[in-house]
C-alpha cells in the first residue's frame, strides 16, 4: 500500500511537471509576451516596475524563466495578480476555491443521493416503460447544453416565480454593514455543511445495529433533524443567520443546475453498472439463498455496482474548475471557473496560470483518491 | 412417501425467434435421502429443470404446466414469499458456475452466515460455528472463513460453495455440474466427500452432469435427458446393464471402453435438435437407428418396462451391455 | 447446410458468402438496436437535423431571399429598428439583434455541427483504433509510452486549455475538429480500444494467422482492427456528442473563429445583452440551446443503442 502510494506520488509529480511545462509554453506563445504586459500594466505604480523586472527575472532567457517558474510553483509562489494587484494569485485562489468546492460538493452529493437509488431501481425494473422514460430523462440531463439549463432555471425560478436570485454571491444591499466579512461567513457556512455531513454519516453508523428498518430510519432522520436544528440555532444565536441565509439563497440555483447535470450521469452509470452485475452468477446464488429481493438488490448487486460510480464521483471533483466555467458564469458565482475565465478575458495571465495549475493539482489528487477509495471498497484490489 | 414428485413439468423460454422448449413433460420422483443423477448432452435442459425446482428462472421463462410436489406442496403454485422460505432451507443448490457463485466483495464466511441467518433464528456466533463445522465437513480450514473469494483457489471455492449448500441442512441439494471446472483428482475427492456428507445427514441429492461416468459413481438412480425430455430413468445398475432407450445406448457406447475407442460418432449421426423447433413425434427420431414412421408421427410416453425402469420409446431395446 | 459437399461450397464465390454473412449480421444487429428503443429515437432526431441541413440551401434558393435570410450577412430592412424581432410569419423564430433570421441560422448551423462532430469523432477513433491495436499487438515500449500519454491527456482540462490555445492559434472549425479528435483519440478511447484489442489478440485465429505466416501489419489490419470496429463505432457516437458540446461551449464564450453556429447564436445574444432579459427574448437562446441539446442527446442515444448491440453484457437475453 505504502509502496503503491509512493509510486503514485512520483508519477503524479512527473505528470504535474509535464502539465506545468505545457501551461508555461502555452502562455509563453501568447501574442504579446505576457511578462511585458505585466510591466506595462497601468495598475502597477512605476516605482514598483523596476523592482518587478528584477524580481521577474525578465533579463533571463526563456529557459531561465521557465526554470524560475517551475521553482516558484513548487515553492508555492504563484505570483501577483494584475487585476487584484497587489494581491497574490494564491490569495485570490484561497478566497475563490472554497466557493467552487462547496458548490460542486453539495451538488455532487445531492446528485449521488438521487442518482444512485434511482439508477439501481430502474436497472432492477429493466425493460419496463419506467426504465425507458427515466433513462431518456437521464440522458437529457446528461447532454443538456449547460447554458440552456441555466437560462431555463433562471427564467422559471428567478424570473417567473421570483423564488431565487438571478445570480451573484450575495445581495449587496444587505451587506452594507456586515458584522463579519462575507468570506469568513462563507467559510463558517462550509464548515457547518461539512459538520452536518459528518453528523449524518455518524447517525447512520450509530443506528446501524437497530434491527427493524422502521425505527432505524426514524432514529436516523431524528438525529439528522436534531443536527440541522442545532446548526440553525447556532447561526441564529450568532446573529449572522440572515447573512448566511443570503449566501445559501444565492447558491440555490447553481447547485440545482450542477445537481441536475451530475444526476443524469450518476444515474445512467449506476444503471449500466447494475445491469452488468445483475447478470453475475452470485446474484442468482443470492436469490437462491432465499434472500428477499431488496436484500439481493441492495446488499449484493448495488454494493458491487457502486464501484465505478465512486470512481467517477471522485474523478469529477477534479474537473470542477473547467466544469465550473459555464455554470459559474451563468450564475455569476465567483468561484474558480469564473475567475479563470475573467483572468483570460482581461489577460491577467498569472491569475489564469494559477487557476490552471490548481486545476491540475485537483485532478491529480482526485485520481489518487479514486485509486485509494477503490482499494478500500474492492477487496480484490490489493496494492 | 416421496420427497419430491415432478409431474409433467413443461417450461419454455420465450425468445424473439419463438419458444425454446427446454423442459417438456418431465416427470420423476425422489425419495428422502436418495441420490439421483440427471445426465444428457449440453443444452438438453438439465439446468432448466433444476432452476425450475427452485423457481429461479429468468424473466423470459414460463412454466406452462405440470406440478412440482415437494413435501406435499406444489412449488409451482407457491407465492414468491413462500417460495423464498423453501429456497436454501429445504432445497439448496450448487451452481454450474460455482467459481462465480460467491460475491467478490464479501467474505466467504459472511455469505454463508447470511444464508443461515435468513432461515434459522440463530445468533451470529452460532451461525459462525455452524459455518466452521461445515467447513470441516467439506475439508476446508475454518480459518478461511474470513477471507475473500479471490483468495480461494478453484477447489477451495468449490468446497466453500458446497459448504454453503449444506449450511441450512436442506432436504434436497441440487448439484449442477459441481465439479466440471476442476481437475480429475480434485473432482473425484470432492464428489466422494459430498456423497459421504449427504448420506450422513440423509439429504436427498440431485447430481447433474453431461458425463455419465461421474454420475454413475454417486447416484443411485439415473435419469437420461434428451432435448427437454427424460427419455429413460432407472437405477444406476439397470441403466448400465440394460439400457433400453437408443439414446442411452448411444451414450453408453460413447463411454470409453478398455480399448478407449469412442464410437459415438458412428452411433449418433447428426446434431442435438434445435429446441426452437423440435422434431415431431419422438425428438430423437432424426438420429435414431431404430426410428419408424410411428416415431415420426407420435411422441412416446414414459412407461415402466421393468420394475422401476422407465423408458420413453416406441421400440425399447432389450440387450445387455 | 449439412448436405452440401465441399465442391458446392467452392462454387459459391467467396464475396457472395461474405455478403450474405454481412447481411445476416447486420439484420441481427439492427434488430438488437431496434430493441434498445432509445437508439432508433436518436436516429430519428439525427434524421430530422439532416433534413433541416439539406432543406436550408433549397429554401435559400427558392422562397428565402438571400439578402434577408442569409444566416450570416442577412438583414431584414422591413423590420429595421425592431430587431431582435419576435417570431412572425416571415421569421418563424424571429430575428437576432442584428436583424438576421434565427430559423435560417438554426438550420444552417446544423451543417457545421455535423461537420465538426463527425470529423472530430472519425479522427479520434482512427487514432484510437490504430494506437490501441498497435499497443495491444506489440506491447513493450510503444505500449507504455502511449498509455502514459493517454493518462496525461485524460488529465487535461480540455475546455480550459483550449481557451488559452485560441489566442495562440485561432480556432477555426477544422482546427477545432482536428484538435478535439486528436486529444480524445490519444486519451480515453485508446485505453478502451486497447483492452478490447487485447482480448482479440489472444484468440486462436490470431495465432493461426501468425503461424500461417501473416505479417504483423496484416494481422492488425485484417484481424484485430475489424474485431474492435464495433466498439470503435460506439465511441464515435459518444465523441460526436462531446465535440458538439465543446464547440458550443467555446462558441458561447466567443472563443472560436466561427462565423455561425448554435453556440455563436447564443453568444451574439449575450454580447448584445439580451440574455439577462430572459423570457422576453427567448427566441435568441432557446432554439439554439435546444438544437445543441437535442443533437447531443440524439447521438448519445444512438451510442447507447449501439452499446446494447456491441456489449453483450447489457443485452436482454
Ligand atoms: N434464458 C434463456 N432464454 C432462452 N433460451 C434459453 C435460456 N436459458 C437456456 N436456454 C436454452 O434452453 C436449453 C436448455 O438449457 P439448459 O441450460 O437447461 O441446458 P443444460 O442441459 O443445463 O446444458 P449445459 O450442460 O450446457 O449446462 C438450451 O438450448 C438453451 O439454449
Ligand atoms: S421412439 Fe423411435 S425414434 Fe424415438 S428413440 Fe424410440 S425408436 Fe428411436
Ligand atoms: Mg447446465
Amino acid at each position: 500500500m505504502l509502496r503503491f502510494v509512493g509510486g503514485r506520488l512520483v508519477q503524479i509529480a512527473i505528470t504535474f511537471f509535464l502539465f506545468l511545462t505545457v501551461v508555461f509554453f502555452l502562455f509563453q506563445a501568447m501574442p504579446g509576451d505576457y511578462t511585458k504586459q505585466f510591466i506595462m500594466n497601468p495598475r502597477i505604480p512605476p516605482a514598483a516596475r523596476e523592482a518587478l523586472k528584477v524580481r521577474l527575472g525578465l533579463t533571463d532567457s526563456v529557459w531561465g524563466q521557465y526554470v524560475n517558474y517551475v521553482r516558484n510553483v513548487f515553492t508555492g509562489n504563484l505570483g501577483l495578480s494584475f487585476e487584484h494587484y497587489p494581491r497574490e494569485v494564491w490569495d485570490v485562489i484561497k478566497e475563490r476555491l472554497p466557493r467552487t468546492a462547496i458548490l460542486f460538493l453539495v451538488a455532487s452529493v445531492m446528485a449521488f443521493v438521487w442518482g444512485f437509488p434511482l439508477g439501481r431501481y430502474i436497472a432492477w425494473k429493466r425493460g419496463q416503460t419506467l426504465d425507458y422514460t427515466i433513462t431518456v430523462a437521464g440522458v437529457l440531463f446528461y447532454t443538456i447544453f449547460t447554458p440552456l439549463l441555466a437560462l431555463m432555471l433562471l427564467f422559471v425560478f428567478a424570473n417567473q416565480l421570483g423564488w431565487f436570485r438571478t445570480g451573484g454571491f450575495l445581495t449587496p444591499r444587505l451587506w452594507l454593514t456586515p458584522p463579519s466579512s462575507p468570506q469568513s461567513i462563507f467559510i463558517w457556512l462550509a464548515a457547518t455543511l461539512a459538520g452536518l455531513g459528518t453528523w449524518a454519516v455518524l447517525a447512520r453508523f450509530a443506528t446501524r445495529r437497530i434491527g427493524h428498518p422502521r425505527p432505524r430510519r426514524l432514529a436516523q432522520r431524528g438525529l439528522v433533524v436534531v443536527g440541522v436544528g442545532l446548526a440553525g440555532l447556532g447561526w441564529w444565536a450568532s446573529g449572522l443567520g440572515p447573512f448566511a441565509w443570503d449566501i445559501v439563497w444565492h447558491m440555490f440555483l447553481p447547485v440545482l443546475a450542477v445537481t441536475l447535470i451530475a444526476f443524469g450521469g450518476d444515474m445512467l452509470l449506476m444503471r449500466d453498472s447494475m445491469l452488468e452485475v445483475i447478470r453475475e452468477d452470485y446474484i442468482t446464488t443470492a436469490k437462491a439463498k432465499g434472500l428477499p429481493d431488496k436484500v439481493v438488490r441492495d446488499r449484493h448487486a448495488a454494493r458491487t455496482a457502486l464501484l465505478p460510480l465512486v470512481t467517477s464521483f471522485t474523478l469529477s471533483i477534479g474537473f470542477v474548475v473547467s466544469g465550473g466555467i459555464v455554470t459559474e458564469t451563468m450564475f455569476s458565482w465567483k468561484g474558480m471557473g469564473l475567475t479563470y475565465l475573467n483572468a483570460l478575458l482581461i489577460q491577467d495571465y498569472p491569475m489564469a496560470m494559477g487557476c490552471l495549475i490548481f486545476t491540475g493539482i485537483l485532478v491529480l489528487v482526485a485520481h489518487l483518491v479514486a485509486d485509494l477509495l477503490y482499494a478500500v471498497l474492492d477487496p480484490r484490489i490489493v496494492y | 412417501m416421496a420427497l419430491l414428485t415432478v409431474q409433467d413439468l413443461t417450461m419454455h423460454y420465450r425468445t424473439k425467434l419463438g419458444g425454446v422448449h427446454a423442459v417438456d413433460g418431465v416427470s420423476f420422483a425422489m425419495a428422502e435421502g436418495e441420490a439421483i443423477g440427471l445426465v444428457g448432452e449440453s443444452g438438453c435442459g438439465k439446468t432448466s429443470v433444476a432452476m425450475a425446482l427452485l423457481r429461479l428462472l429468468p424473466d423470459n421463462a414460463q412454466i406452462l404446466g405440470g406440478e412440482i410436489l415437494f413435501e406435499g406442496r406444489d412449488l409451482v403454485k407457491l407465492s414468491e414469499h413462500e417460495m423464498r422460505k423453501v429456497r436454501w432451507r429445504s432445497i439448496s443448490m450448487v451452481f454450474q458456475a460455482a467459481m462465480n457463485s460467491l460475491n467478490p466483495v464479501y467474505r466467504v464466511g459472511q455469505q454463508i452466515i447470511e444464508a443461515i441467518q435468513q432461515h434459522l433464528s440463530v445468533s451470529e456466533r452460532e451461525a459462525r460455528s455452524r459455518v466452521a463445522e461445515h467447513y470441516n465437513l467439506v475439508g476446508l480450514d475454518p480459518k478461511l472463513m474470513d477471507r475473500y473469494p479471490h483468495e480461494y483457489s478453484g477447489g477451495m471455492k468449490q468446497r466453500a460453495v458446497i459448504a454453503m449448500a449444506l449450511a441450512c441442512s436442506p432436504k434436497l441439494i441440487i448439484a449442477d455440474e459441481p465439479t466440471t471446472a476442476l481437475d480429475v483428482i480434485v473432482q473425484d475427492r470432492i464428489l466422494r466427500r459430498i456423497n459421504e456428507v449427504r448420506a450422513e445427514f440423509n439429504m436427498a441429492m440431485m447430481y447433474i452432469s453431461h458425463d455419465i461416468a461421474v454420475i454413475a459413481e454417486v447416484a443411485e438412480r439415473i435419469g437420461v435427458m434428451y432435448a427437454g425430455w427424460i427419455v429413460e430413468m432407472a437405477d444406476t445398475v439397470s441403466v448400465f446393464k440394460h439400457p433400453a432407450h437408443p439414446y442411452t445406448i448411444a451414450l453408453m457406447s460413447a463411454f470409453p471402453s478398455i480399448k478407449g475407442d469412442k464410437r459415438v460418432l458412428a452411433q449418433l449421426p447428426g446434431e442435438p435438435p434445435n429446441l426452437l423447433a423440435p422434431p415431431s413425434g419422438c425428438r430423437f427420431h432424426p438420429r435414431c437407428p431404430h426410428a419408424t414412421a410411428e416415431c415420426v408421427d407420435e411422441a412416446p410416453r414414459l412407461e415402466e418396462i421393468d420394475k422401476g425402469h422407465f423408458v420413453s420409446c416406441w421400440h425399447p431395446q432389450r440387450r445387455s451391455q | 447446410m449439412t448436405d452440401r459437399t465441399p465442391a458446392q461450397y467452392a462454387i459459391t464465390p467467396l464475396w457472395k458468402m461474405r455478403l450474405r454473412l454481412l447481411a445476416r449480421t447486420s439484420r441481427q444487429n439492427w434488430s438488437l438496436f431496434w430493441e434498445s428503443r432509445i437508439g432508433p429515437v436518436g436516429l430519428l432526431i439525427i434524421g430530422l437535423f439532416l433534413l433541416a441541413m439539406v432543406a436550408h440551401p433549397i429554401l435559400i434558393s427558392t422562397v428565402w431571399e438571400p439578402r434577408v435570410y442569409d444566416p450570416v450577412m442577412g438583414f431584414d430592412r422591413a423590420l429595421i429598428g425592431r430587431h431582435p424581432a419576435p417570431p412572425s410569419w416571415s421569421h418563424p423564430l424571429g430575428t437576432d439583434p442584428i436583424g438576421r433570421d434565427v430559423l435560417s441560422q438554426l438550420m444552417w448551423s446544423a451543417r457545421s455541427a455535423f461537420a465538426l462532430g463527425v470529423t472530430a469523432a472519425v479522427i479520434s477513433v482512427v487514432i484510437g483504433t490504430l494506437i490501441g491495436a498497435v499497443c495491444a499487438y506489440f506491447g513493450g515500449v510503444v505500449d507504455v509510452v502511449f498509455m502514459r500519454l493517454a493518462d496525461l491527456v485524460m488529465l487535461f482540462p480540455f475546455i480550459a486549455l483550449l481557451m488559452v490555445l485560441r489566442s495562440v492559434l485561432p480556432l477555426t472549425l477544422i482546427r477545432l475538429a482536428l484538435i478535439l479528435g486528436a486529444l480524445s483519440g490519444l486519451g480515453g478511447i485508446t485505453i478502451v480500444l486497447k483492452s478490447q484489442a487485447l482480448t482479440v489478440k489472444v484468440k486462436p485465429y490470431i495465432e493461426a494467422a501468425r503461424v500461417a505466416g501473416g505479417g504483423s501489419w496484416h494481422i492488425i489490419r485484417r484481424h484485430i482492427i475489424p474485431n474492435i470496429m464495433p466498439l470503435t463505432f460506439l465511441y464515435m457516437m459518444f465523441n460526436v456528442t462531446a465535440a458538439i458540446f465543446t464547440e458550443a461551449v467555446l462558441s458561447f464564450f466567443g472563443f472560436l473563429d466561427i462565423r455561425m453556429s448554435w453556440g455563436v447564436m447564443i453568444n451574439t445574444a449575450q454580447q448584445a445583452g439580451y440574455l439577462g432579459a430572459f423570457g422576453h427574448y427567448w427566441w435568441l437562446w432557446a432554439p439554439a440551446g435546444a438544437a445543441i441539446t437535442l443533437l447531443c442527446f440524439a447521438f448519445y442515444l444512438v451510442g447507447r443503442g449501439l452499446d446494447a448491440v456491441v456489449n453483450p453484457r447489457l443485452r436482454r437475453r
